[in-house]
């Protein structure tokens, strides 16, 4: 993409800097800030307005470390992404396929599954939520219902199926993988598998050998805007089990909300936020390198 | 043809677990009063603040962070793909990396900047912030686009910076339409989805979104069962303007998202 691009003196360095002003400006006050102060914060016993610090070297950094709630959150932040990654390459493929064959009602269908993850996840999380309610939820009155009474649940209270529940509510949003995938589809050959199919191929050789191959880049973005948006992820656990009962559906999100609104030391929130931004800043890393690669290759 | 018949059986039972919740909602708003839970959640104030203000809140702070992003974003994505300085790459990937950076990381600065600036508890709150967080997407879409486009119009600029602000504000921005747009679509959607930074950032119920008003209306309204068809009826109720943006959106919202790279 450096094609022709313009060069020049002084001149043009000064009016580059002209059209990089604004983004500078909320960089540095946002993001240069925020770095700094939890990366200084983090070595300090102190409150939010770090008055009166006292430089404490790495004890901040022991409390997550040592911290069981810091692993579970960890630990459920991976684990619900991989279980959404799972989903996403597996059920979210099978209906990218199935509706790229344009049949009838197919808009419908995408309508159905696309429109959660566009929602807010705010919303999402509170309808789960109420349908899973042990009292007046919609999961417990259907058994009730149908007179299955013995299978009501505390869903969101029992560790376990709390657990559950909230993967569900992440594979759930399954809108945007499916979007990649028929992104990626849509550019496929059509004769490519006219003739496979011609040639005799079943439904599921023609998935495993053709189809899923041929997506592999939508893959490859879909795993890694997955594992960034677990990341960033907050509302969904935290208006369903609110990361409870007893932090086993915690997150990297909830733990880090619950800790820098608790008013503890400022300096331990400072340290697991330096470590969740570490991890990922690492996770974009990836995806920067592998998009270098990708533009290279292109071309572009 | 029995594998098609098989294949739509799946497809059909999946949509009706995908429409499970939205069922629960619509179900559970009309309990006790029936369509009455939406009149009164319409027309009667809940924890002081009315559902068509939240409406009206999310549509202002959408609008200013979708201006915000568009603008910033076009200036510094055209510098990124048309405009030689050093260290230009190096910057570029420096500015999309922290796509990355989750909000909850950085809650207590960003308390501190807008304690500071004084700007708690109004609408830049959460337009700022939320710029923040949006501009790694919004660089990274636009330089890609400016990118593609042909370098021939540049040497109408002259020397001068006001000669190439010239170029780009008549030549280049008019032509990368079909990239702000669906920018700015998405820009306003993240908007309309965001609960953290108006959670931290606003106090004030009058200045409450509609996605912060979920959990608001919650403390309002969960104590009887009574409330438990209003609370149905304003959870299906504050769906509706990301119902409308996204109807009206959809085909932006595609567009951008799969040409502009990772975000979600």
């Amino acid at each position: 993409m450096a094609s022709g691009v313009v060069t020049g003196g002084r001149g043009r360095i000064r009016t580059a800097l002209l059209f990089l002003l604004p983004l500078a400006l909320f960089y540095a006050v946002f993001y240069l800030y925020s770095f700094i102060y939890v990366g200084v914060a983090s070595f300090l016993n102190t409150d939010a307005t770090l008055r009166n610090p006292e430089y404490v070297g790495l004890d901040n950094y022991e409390l997550p470390l040592t911290h069981d709630r810091f692993y579970i959150a960890m630990f459920n932040t991976i684990a619900f992404a991989l279980v959404a990654i799972l989903a996403a390459v597996t059920i979210g493929f099978f209906l990218a396929v199935v509706l790229s064959t344009k049949m009838r009602g197919h808009q419908f269908f995408y309508a159905v599954f696309f429109l959660p993850a566009l929602m807010p996840m705010s919303l999402v999380a509170s309808v789960f939520a109420v349908m899973l309610a042990s009292r007046f939820g919609t999961v417990n009155e259907i058994l009730r219902f149908v007179g299955l009474d013995e299978f009501t649940q505390r869903w969101l209270g029992d560790p376990t199926l709390a657990w559950i529940s909230v993967a569900m509510i992440f594979v759930y949003v399954i809108g945007l993988p499916i979007m990649y995938y028929t992104a990626d589809l849509s550019t496929i050959n059509i004769s490519l598998l006219e003739a496979a199919v011609v040639d005799g191929a079943g439904p599921w050789p023609l998935f495993r050998l053709i189809l899923f191959p041929l997506t592999s880049a939508a893959r490859k973005t879909i795993i890694l805007s997955i594992l960034l948006g677990t990341f960033r992820a907050f509302e969904i656990v935290y208006l369903s089990t609110g990361g409870g009962p007893s932090g086993r559906t915690e997150i990297a999100g909830t733990y880090l909300y619950n800790f820098a609104t608790s008013g503890v030391n400022v300096g331990y929130v400072a340290a697991a936020s330096v470590i969740v931004l570490l991890i990922a800043l690492a996770i974009s890393l990836v995806n920067l390198t592998l998009q270098k690669r990708a533009d290279a290759r292109s071309g572009a | 043809m029995k594998i098609l018949v098989a294949l739509g059986s799946i497809l059909l039972v999946m949509a009706v677990v995908w429409l499970v919740p939205i069922f629960s909602a619509l179900n559970r708003s009309l309990v006790f009063n029936g369509i009455e839970n939406y009149t009164s959640v319409l027309t009667e104030p809940i924890g002081g603040i009315h559902i068509w203000q939240t409406f009206l809140n999310s549509g202002i702070i959408a609008i200013g962070h979708a201006t915000l992003v568009v603008g910033i974003s076009s200036l510094a994505g055209f510098a990124f793909a048309k405009l030689d300085f050093p260290y230009r790459n190096l910057i570029f990937y420096l500015a999309i990396i922290c796509l990355a950076v989750p909000g909850t990381a950085v809650i207590v600065p960003l308390f501190r900047i807008l304690d500071t600036l004084e700007l708690l508890d109004t609408y830049w709150a959460v337009i700022l912030p939320e710029t923040a967080l949006t501009l790694p997407f919004g660089v990274l879409l636009m330089r890609n686009y400016f990118g593609n486009l042909p370098d021939t119009y540049m040497e109408s600029a002259t020397i001068d910076g006001a000669g190439m602000f010239t170029v780009f504000r008549r030549i280049y921005l008019p032509l990368a339409r079909p990239a702000i747009i669906p920018l700015g679509v998405l820009a306003m959607m993240w908007s309309f989805q965001d609960f953290l930074l108006p959670l931290m950032f606003i106090t004030d119920p009058n200045l409450t979104t509609a996605a912060m008003a979920v959990s608001s209306f919650q403390e309002y309204l969960s104590f009887t069962p009574d409330n438990i068809g209003k609370y149905n009826a304003s959870l299906v109720l504050l769906a509706l303007p990301a119902l409308v943006l996204i109807i009206f959106g959809q085909r932006f919202i595609t567009q951008g998202l799969t040409s502009g790279g990772i975000k979600e």
